[in-house]
């Protein structure tokens, strides 16, 4: 799904990334239809102002700065606008949007996601609206990388998409597969582990020679946390 | 990124971001320009004839509006000879007349004569429009990097080498 490539599990940055383009791809998966209008504003605001940019150093080449610069004290002004209000929409409008669309529902669903400096926890900020009802609702789930980065930097895409969908009903009323553990492990711990651990990701974990107490550590910061997610859920509902 | 290929969108904002830092420090320089209403507002000092006012390397502000009173003698200012691309920076030491097209006659501090001979074939005197700038503050030395990219070329080889390493190495 994700590239197969490894990552540098001590880059902050290679981590959001490569998990932000990741959950698109999951979401794309499931049928959702996404909106690209955030980034179409943004990519339509820089490049006008670059435009205008390159336009203001076409005529200044060509035509020295006397007799132009009625012109460039304009396009110095536009292009002061333009890029205060791309500046706007990146902070105050988009917010670190990584995947707005709609789920085969109906379902609006907007993912905005954030890291804070030196701790490797991914913070995803999950804007619902029901396509039925219109209900708003605000979920906000915080998970380390460990989850779905494995100790080579590997990235394994089966523990966050459990997440998504055990996390946000939208995202698990379309996934059923991925939601249905959190509804039948009510029993206990042995569910959320096997959960956790998908047969793909021991392949892998085999493959690249993790000590075993690396392993049952991440067992059970899995298990914690998706008890608390569990109980997160109900609040919610 | 190079997953970043698979995504036009992605690659396009990747592509606008490097723009827009090309483009930003562009119009910066454009806007100040403007508000000096210099066609070059900050130079760097290439010669020692203003010596000891200015030393090679000196970073000068220019500015080129008269609001409160015409360019006088004993200002320091740069101008472009005709059909020459050098810009030089220069004391004023005699005026005559007023107002745009008075007769103006600079001179190097550290120089022994004026700079009649600096002008243009036929060209005994220089007028306002000549005047790219009159020089209002100066930073020492900061201009020096600019000399040395120029004059040893390898210099900007081996910048760009270490820019290019930085960019590779650190990716946020």
């Amino acid at each position: 799904m994700a590239s197969q490539d490894k990552i540098t599990v001590y880059n902050l940055a290679d981590l959001k990334n490569t998990t932000d383009d990741a959950i698109p791809n999951y979401l794309a998966s499931l049928k959702f239809t996404p909106s690209h209008l955030l980034t179409d504003v943004r990519l339509t605001l820089g490049f006008s102002a670059f435009a205008l940019s390159a336009a203001c150093f076409a005529w200044d080449y060509k035509l020295g700065f006397e007799s132009t610069k009625h012109y460039t004290a304009f396009a110095v002004a536009l292009y002061t606008i333009l890029n205060g209000f791309l500046t706007f929409w990146i902070f105050y409008v988009e917010k670190g949007t990584i995947y707005q669309g709609t789920s085969p529902n109906g379902d609006k669903i907007r993912i905005s996601t954030e890291t804070k400096k030196n701790v490797p926890v991914y913070h995803m900020t999950v804007e619902v609206k029901d396509g039925k009802t219109g209900e708003k609702k605000t979920l906000k789930i915080s998970r380390s990388f460990t989850e779905w980065f494995d100790a080579t930097g590997r990235f394994v895409a089966a523990p966050l998409q459990t997440v998504l969908a055990q996390g946000v009903d939208v995202i698990g009323k379309v996934d059923t597969k991925r939601a249905a553990p959190a509804a039948a492990k009510t029993e206990g711990e042995p569910g959320p582990a096997a959960a956790v651990y998908t047969p793909e990701m021991l392949d892998m974990l085999s493959g690249a020679g993790v000590s075993v107490v690396g392993s049952a550590a991440e067992t059970a910061t899995g298990t914690e946390t998706t008890e608390a997610k569990k109980a997160g859920k109900r609040r919610t509902n | 990124m190079l997953s970043a290929l698979g995504n036009p969108r992605q690659a396009a904002a990747q592509l606008m971001n490097f723009g827009l830092i090309l483009s930003t420090a562009f119009m910066m320089w454009k806007g100040l320009s403007v508000i000096s209403d210099s066609p070059s507002p900050i130079v760097v000092v290439l010669s020692g004839s203003m010596e000891p006012a200015f030393q090679r390397g000196d970073l000068l502000l220019l500015w080129n509006r008269n609001l409160f009173a015409e360019t006088a003698v004993g200002e320091v200012v740069v101008y472009n000879v005709k059909d020459k691309d050098i810009p030089i920076v220069h004391r004023i030491i005699s005026k005559f007349g007023t107002g745009p097209t008075a007769k103006l006659l600079t001179k190097g501090d550290n120089n022994d004569s004026d700079d009649t001979k600096l002008y243009a074939p036929g060209q005994n005197y220089l007028v306002r429009e000549d005047i790219i700038g009159s020089v209002v503050g100066y930073m020492p030395f900061v201009g020096y990097v600019t000399i040395m990219l120029s004059e040893h070329p390898w210099m900007k080889t081996v910048m760009l080498g270490i820019m290019g390493l930085v960019v590779v190495l650190q990716r946020e």
